[in-house]
């Protein structure tokens, strides 16, 4: 339970992390991915 | 005139906190104030606290949502329609009980919820033109990282509501196992309990689909 605990506060903290799980690996494809760079774009309806 | 309690306050202390947790920025800034502030309308506290928890709310909103033909928009519009939700409701907050995290992850919950219920995801935005050369990760990677990112989200998907939610915090929005038991009215302890559940089922489903 400890071990779970610091790899998923690696993860939240965006740490590396050397894991051979598949569900860590998940995690940190998730996470790598909903943190890409929003768009640079935004567009503001006409009033 | 806005009814915050001392114990709200305090408890938007630390759900505040964990915007800022994974950036690695050593804000200390007392958000007690901050938020007091910003329910009496304070403007540079608002934009303080908002800058402060869009962060986590994008991250949630972009896990929950997914992508549409290959792009946040959806997820990241509905982050905004969050960000603009705890914005009005914010001078009528009032002590709950709950943390101000809970307050924010409960609009943000909702407003998923809207979303994937409405037809507005098969939507299609036309592609933003890039201003310059795109400095991200090349095709190949960008497709491997988009199909693990999908097997995640198809994955998480097939947890319990509870363990999703868990992991969707924890991990994804950031938060501390002590924040992330705020918003979800767990101990500490019973949120790492609950995540190494949690874990282990996703490995178990993992396994599976990969034997199969």
């Amino acid at each position: 339970m400890t071990a779970t605990d610091t790899v998923l506060e690696a993860l939240s903290l965006r740490r590396p992390v050397s894991s051979s799980d598949a569900a860590v690996a998940l995690l940190a494809a998730l996470v790598d991915d909903v943190d890409q760079r929003c768009s640079s774009v935004s567009i503001t309806p006409s009033t | 005139m806005p009814n915050v309690t001392e114990g709200c306050v305090a408890d938007a202390k630390s759900g505040v906190r964990l915007a800022t947790r994974s950036e690695g920025i050593a804000h200390r800034d007392d958000l007690k104030d901050l938020t007091s502030l910003a329910v009496q309308g304070d403007r540079t506290a608002i934009e303080s606290l908002i800058a402060q928890l869009r962060p986590m709310v994008v991250r949630y909103c972009r896990a929950r949502l997914g992508r549409v033909s290959g792009q946040y928009h959806i997820a990241d519009d509905v982050a905004q329609e969050v960000c603009i939700a705890v914005l009005s409701a914010l001078p009528r907050y009032r002590d709950m009980g709950r943390p101000f995290a809970s307050f924010v992850f409960g609009i943000a919950s909702h407003k998923v919820a809207d979303a994937l219920r409405s037809s507005v995801r098969s939507a299609v935005p036309t592609q933003d033109l890039p201003d310059g050369p795109d400095e991200g990760p090349g095709p190949e990677e960008t497709v491997v990282r988009y199909i693990e990112a999908e097997h995640a989200r198809r994955l998480l998907s097939r947890l319990p509501d509870n363990q999703r939610e868990l992991l969707m915090l924890r991990v994804v929005s950031g938060l501390s196992a002590e924040e992330t038991g705020n918003v979800l009215g767990m101990s500490p302890g019973a949120v790492r309990v609950a995540q190494h559940r949690a874990l282990a089922r996703l490995r178990a489903m993992a396994e599976l689909e990969s034997i199969a």
